[in-house]
């Protein structure tokens, strides 16, 4: 891998100033605060953490819907915000986490996925036709689906759809934000077994945003955990998610509930403060939750440190105890 | 250990008229519940999951028609109750937690207001009495700062602590039975794992019994003591947890289990097994096992109503195949 990485962020950072209200004064929201990460071609990086950590927003800013504030979002080399919107579109596709709302309801499913063709002014309406059926037969959707409205088809048929809209112009990154949330189990398995056989069949990279680990584990072979707007672990999956070294992604790790019934609930050790993004801690952000915390982590930010494995961790206790059982 | 179950529903049926027909959504579904057990009530959407609980609390939609040939708590009849009686049985002796707190709370009432008023409503006591019990309730559930979030409306919580809200008015009257829909399915997985061991705790605490509707085996299988799997309207399979995890007979059962991720379980790249096809529809009447036209084991007998198979330990299953076929699977 000489050349540039298909997707690569360098600190970014991203703003909202929210208003308090008519006597509360204009206050500073830090979505993302300083987020670098890359990733290669035929890669997929799994981006967990809880609501409001910050990985929807780091989302729309590597497709381009969101400008940083600050850092760059460079996608084969270019910054992302630079590109016109058509140039941007070819390079990146969303699979967004709701069906029922990103589909237009009253185009039917050929037109649906048409559509990035037609704007793109790609082939004659024959060779749209024949590539949209093309997609389809590659999403596992029959040909009598291309005439439906989205309304006529299911769920998990709804998020092919989507898939194949996204894939259509063949773009080298999909972003998929909790692509399989609100699927039912059955239909979750389907969809993560089709990205797993596109990614293999058109050598496709995806940033991957989920707050299951297990689905992320299927589909990522890197993990990057995310605690307001922080990157606080990152590294190989199987590293991040057999030997964590973040008490935080330990505690997300521990939050899943496999089905196993030999295994009651978990012991949960993560403190109840919620974390709040407009009011972020001095020291770790993670502190106040953190069972390990010390003086160190209410003053002093940790950085991210390369640990034995190939993980990124930003840990104080990490860095200091580094075969402390945590 | 004689009583009567906390919550007995023998042969319940809910159709749904719609223009194509009748819609069957609940069929011939009979479930238990005694004191201090947790039954979990798992399925996909559309499998009558939710309307049964509607059903057992008396909530549900006017179009639909409910039929039962019992269905009772604590041995009182609910079947043959007044609507009068049903409003003073339900968020007194019996309660629901809803899945989405934001739609199930009243936005223009405090938090505290809405708490009281179950309390005061029921005559447990006045108004002191109904404070007191709301924040020490609200506590219980992990809110800091109790007394101050009383004023508060819910638009001003997170979604985690709506939830809580939630449960805790749920509790206010120390029900003997709880119904819970989905109660952790918007929440983040940290926030879930707090809230499943609050019920936990709470249920073994005040001896409740605990109906939970969930499409989450992880769910299932952590906090269950016993599991009926719903498809198409029907219990297909019932049982003690750890039997119908460890030894399940029915090929939907086995089917939903091997669609969970377990990434320490698989290889890297290896696919998760899918249950091919789609739900069947539910309009008009329904023939055999609803589940055949989607199963690899399906064969002429399954046109054919299915009895229900039983097993040691209350399991109880609707499949015409021999035990041991789906063993080799697990």
């Amino acid at each position: 891998m000489s050349s540039a990485p298909l997707l690569e962020l360098r600190d970014v950072r991203r703003r909202y100033s929210v208003g308090g209200g008519i006597f509360a004064p204009r206050r500073e929201l830090t979505a993302v605060a300083g987020v670098s990460l890359t990733l290669g071609a035929g890669e997929a990086l799994g981006l967990v953490g809880e609501s409001g950590c910050g990985k929807s927003t780091l989302a729309r800013l590597v497709l381009g819907l969101e400008v940083p504030s600050e850092g760059e979002v460079l996608v084969a080399g270019r910054p992302i915000a630079g590109l016109h919107r058509l140039e941007r579109s070819r390079l990146v596709q969303p699979v967004f986490q709701d069906p029922y709302s990103s589909l237009n309801p009253r185009r039917s499913i050929a037109e649906i996925v048409a559509q990035p063709l037609a704007v793109h002014g790609i082939g004659t309406p024959a060779e749209r036709r024949d590539q949209v059926a093309e997609m389809l037969a590659l999403v596992g959707l029959a040909p009598r689906h291309a005439a439906a409205l989205p309304a006529q088809l299911s769920g998990g048929q709804r998020q092919r759809v989507a898939i194949a809209r996204a894939l259509v112009l063949r773009p080298a990154l999909v972003v998929c934000d909790e692509p399989t949330s609100a699927l039912d189990v059955s239909v979750q398995a389907q969809i993560l077994n089709l990205l797993l056989d596109l990614r293999d069949r058109l050598n496709l990279s995806y940033l991957f945003i989920s707050h299951n680990l297990a689905v992320v584990q299927m589909l990522a072979g890197r993990v990057a955990v995310m605690y307001l707007g922080r990157m606080v672990e990152e590294g190989p999956a199987r590293q991040v998610l057999t030997a964590p070294t973040h008490p935080y992604t330990r505690a997300l790790l521990a939050s899943v509930l496999t089905p196993d019934p030999a295994l009651g609930l978990p012991a949960m050790r993560l403190g109840t403060a919620f974390p709040d993004p407009l009011n972020v801690p001095p020291g770790c952000a993670f502190n106040p939750r953190c069972p390990f915390a010390f003086d160190r982590c209410r003053a002093e930010p940790p950085a991210l440190v390369l640990r034995e494995g190939g993980t990124l961790a930003a840990c104080h206790l990490a860095a200091e105890a580094p075969t402390a059982a945590l | 250990m004689s009583e009567a179950p906390l919550l007995e529903l023998a042969g319940l049926s809910v159709d749904i008229p719609t223009e194509a027909g009748v819609l069957h959504a609940v069929r011939d579904v009979s479930l238990t519940v005694r004191r201090g057990e947790t039954l979990c009530v798992v399925g996909e959407s559309g499998c009558g999951k939710s309307l049964t609980s509607l059903a057992i609390m008396g909530l549900l939609p006017p179009a639909a028609q409910r039929r039962a040939r019992r269905l009772a708590l604590a041995g009182e009849d609910l079947l043959s109750a007044s609507p009068r009686r049903l409003r003073a049985l339900r968020g007194d002796r019996m309660a629901m937690i809803f899945q989405d707190p934001m739609t199930s709370l009243n936005p223009a009432w405090s938090v505290g207001d809405q708490l009281e008023e179950i309390f005061i409503r029921h005559g447990k006591g006045n108004r002191r009495a109904a404070r007191e019990r709301a924040v020490a309730l609200l506590e219980r559930v992990g809110i800091a700062n109790a007394g101050g979030r009383l004023a508060q409306y819910p638009h001003q919580l997170s979604g985690g602590l709506r939830q809580r809200v939630m449960i805790a008015m749920a509790l206010m009257c120390s029900p003997g039975l709880v119904l819970a829909d989905e109660p952790t399915t918007a929440l983040d997985a940290t926030i879930q794992l707090g809230i499943l061991q609050l019920l936990a705790e709470l249920q073994a605490e005040m001896h409740m019994g605990l109906m939970l509707v969930t499409h989450d085996l992880g769910i299932v299988a952590r906090i269950a003591d016993r599991v009926a799997v719903m498809y198409a309207g029907e219990v297909v399979e019932e049982g003690p947890a750890r039997t119908v995890f460890t030894a399940p007979r029915h090929p939907y059962t086995r089917g939903l289990i091997d669609c969970i991720p377990q990434p320490d379980r698989m290889a890297p790249g290896q696919r998760l097994g899918t249950i091919p096809g789609m739900v069947p529809s539910l309009v008009g009447e329904v023939q055999g096992c609803a589940f055949r036209t989607r199963c690899a084991f399906a064969r002429p007998e399954c046109a054919a109503t299915v009895a229900p198979r039983h097993g040691p330990d209350d399991h109880m299953w609707r499949c015409v195949l021999p035990p041991e076929t789906l063993d080799h699977a697990a």
